[in-house]
């Protein structure tokens, strides 16, 4: 399989109405200004975009509309995490006939199966569809359960479409461990970052990066993603201690924050749906003071 | 002053007769290696070195040895962290009075402190003496108990020989998060990583690590750093993929592990006190297969 390198991912969220309706209006801004703004490609709906709190007929519709939208522009990057693994299948057989680039999905939610189920979860996820399949290790929205190495090399022995991992768990032991063993094992695998964290895992060898920031700052995350690419990592400091400040700021109600943030750079998205809460105005007030008082944001567009 | 804490720091192992008493002539044998083969200070008994298990007795005997065999080639530090604070003073006293460089201190063990119960631990330990103090951040191995940026801030602010930390959570939003914080305050703050963590580490700000590995392959050690510091990202990749692997096969029943590869190093250092297991023939034989695999057998020094 010719290896897809998805370079810098967008993650959009997902706009809704007041009524808490997908605001189609808005997402074809949103998705119009992420094309503008250096995206290499879109993943949609990931949990930036509230995927958990779309309905199945919702997820369809919302990654059709991207990839009608971004009519070949970039490639669109299907989510299709599930709890269930025949749910999560027909995601991704959906994804691939829809004409998705390639398919994530993290472990199952809620439940905790133990390794060889959760090998066998993915397994079927990915022999679903002949898409590229990227596993997605987020510990910390999955409740602590993680990825390891050893589940890496099962699967890839069992799927020839398994090419790489999008990490947000940060762990460089995990990391170093996975870039060590699973290239020899699948010439071309990839490290991809899911975090804006990336001169780290740069460092130890990830070529892509998904990011939900570049909502907020698209230019800053360009310049980290660029620097990293280009192996000036000492030159990437500066930018990701910016990052981290930013995301610092949006880190404890993340989504809620996220839209707020978007609000505050008049990007309007609306705001979560339940059972997330919007930020009072308080909390709105203190987030777009602290957004409009940070240089590092002074650069970056404002609207659509 | 903080200077003096950077690059591959070495931690030595204890090493013990067959009776498990401490074995002072193979100690001095250890430390004279070290301060040999490039270790840019030396700092005991770190866990590697069994620490928890010595009596407080037997852990100045040796830190007197250490300052004494040294004689002020590198500097030596005192690892202090004991499980009873009180045992954690008494230390740090007593490497002051042997004229060592600095101590070592982590979070305090098993009580699950609060925020402020590890400030005023920092607090009171740094005021008790003069010495130069690096923290030791572990939040995985302690349960979550850590030393985040904001406490960070705090101790910098207060305490003027606060001088470093051995972060070891090895987690990329976590060393940044302090490093962003303590280098803006002390800009000649010493962030250290553990177990040669220096990839993922130095292009954030980190100035070295100390070491798990030091015992079997200094050369390596410090060809990383090297490559590290001068910013030759695809060599230094390389060697910490192979330092990484060398850490997983360490990792499992630490030090024990280790103590069995020195065997095949020609350094034996004898047993390792219980709990913790002592390598077995078998277990040497598959580490020094794995050794020669990774040519540290034809790269590193032999014997003493």
């Amino acid at each position: 399989m010719t290896v897809f390198q998805p370079g810098l991912v967008h993650s959009p969220v997902t706009p809704f109405t007041s009524e808490q309706r997908i605001d189609f209006d808005v997402f074809g801004k949103l998705i119009e200004f992420h094309i503008r703004n250096g995206a290499d490609a879109l993943a949609v709906p990931m949990h930036a975009g509230e995927s958990v709190s779309l309905s199945e007929a919702e997820k369809r519709a919302v990654l059709e509309f991207a990839i009608k939208r971004a009519q070949g522009r970039v490639p669109v990057i299907a989510h299709v995490s599930d709890a269930g693994t025949g749910i999560a299948a027909s995601l991704a057989r959906h994804a691939q006939s829809a004409g998705a680039a390639a398919i994530v999905a993290t472990t199952p939610y809620y439940w905790t199966p133990p390794p060889a189920m959760v090998l066998e979860h993915f397994a079927q996820i990915g022999a679903a569809v002949r898409l590229p399949f990227f596993v997605h290790n987020a510990p910390e929205d999955m409740g602590g359960s993680k990825i390891t190495a050893e589940l890496a090399l099962k699967l890839i022995a069992k799927l020839d479409n398994f090419v790489g991992v999008v990490d947000s768990g940060l762990d460089w032991q995990f990391m170093i461990e996975l870039m060590t063993d699973a290239p020899r094992a699948r010439p071309g695998f990839q490290l991809l970052s899911g975090t804006e964290h990336l001169v780290s895992a740069g460092a130890i060898g990830a070529t892509g990066m998904f990011s939900s920031l570049t909502a907020i700052a698209p230019k800053l995350v360009r310049q980290i993603f660029d620097l990293c690419r280009n192996d000036k990592l000492f030159e990437a400091r500066k930018v990701q201690e910016d990052i981290a400040e930013l995301r610092q700021m949006l880190k404890k109600s993340e989504v809620a924050s996220l839209k707020t943030a978007m609000r505050a750079m008049s990007r309007d998205c609306g705001d979560p749906r339940a059972p997330l809460q919007a930020l009072n105005s308080d909390e709105q007030r203190i987030l777009a003071n602290a957004l409009s008082a940070m240089t590092a944001l002074r650069a970056e567009p404002r609207g659509w | 002053m903080q200077a003096k804490f950077r690059g591959v720091m070495q931690s030595p192992v204890t090493p013990l007769k067959d009776d498990f008493s401490l074995d002072l002539p193979i100690f001095e044998k250890v430390l004279d290696f070290h301060v040999r083969t490039g270790a840019t200070a030396i700092s005991w008994p770190h866990h590697k070195g069994e620490s928890l298990n010595l009596t407080i007795a037997e852990r100045k005997l040796f830190a007197e040895a250490a300052v004494k065999v040294v004689a002020g080639r590198i500097p030596v530090t005192i690892h202090v962290s004991a499980l009873a604070v009180e045992d954690t003073m008494e230390l740090a006293r007593h490497a002051q009075k042997i004229g060592a460089d600095g101590i070592l201190a982590i979070t305090p063990y098993f009580w699950n402190p609060s925020r402020e119960a590890i400030y005023a631990y920092f607090v009171r330990l740094c005021s008790s003496i003069d010495l130069p103090v690096l923290s030791y951040n572990s939040p995985s191995y302690l349960a979550g108990v850590e030393i985040t940026g904001d406490l960070m801030s705090r101790l910098i602010q207060r305490l003027p020989n606060f001088v470093g930390v051995k972060e070891a959570s090895f987690n990329s939003e976590k060393f940044l998060e302090i490093s962003r914080v303590a280098l803006a305050l002390r800009p000649d703050f010493a962030m250290l990583t553990g177990v040669e963590y220096l990839l993922p580490s130095v292009p954030l700000g980190g100035v070295g690590s100390y070491s798990a590995a030091g015992s079997i392959c200094p050369n390596l050690c410090a060809q990383t750093f090297e490559a590290c510091v001068s910013g030759d990202w695809p060599r230094a990749r390389e060697l910490q993929y192979k330092l990484s692997r060398l850490w997983l096969l360490f990792r499992d029943q630490y030090p024990s592990s280790l103590k069995g590869g020195m065997v095949m190093m020609g350094r034996p250092v004898g047993p390792t006190r219980l709990p913790l297991p002592t390598a077995t023939k078998e277990r040497q034989a598959y580490i020094r297969k794995e050794l020669e695999t990774l040519g540290i057998l034809d790269s590193e020094p032999h014997g003493w």
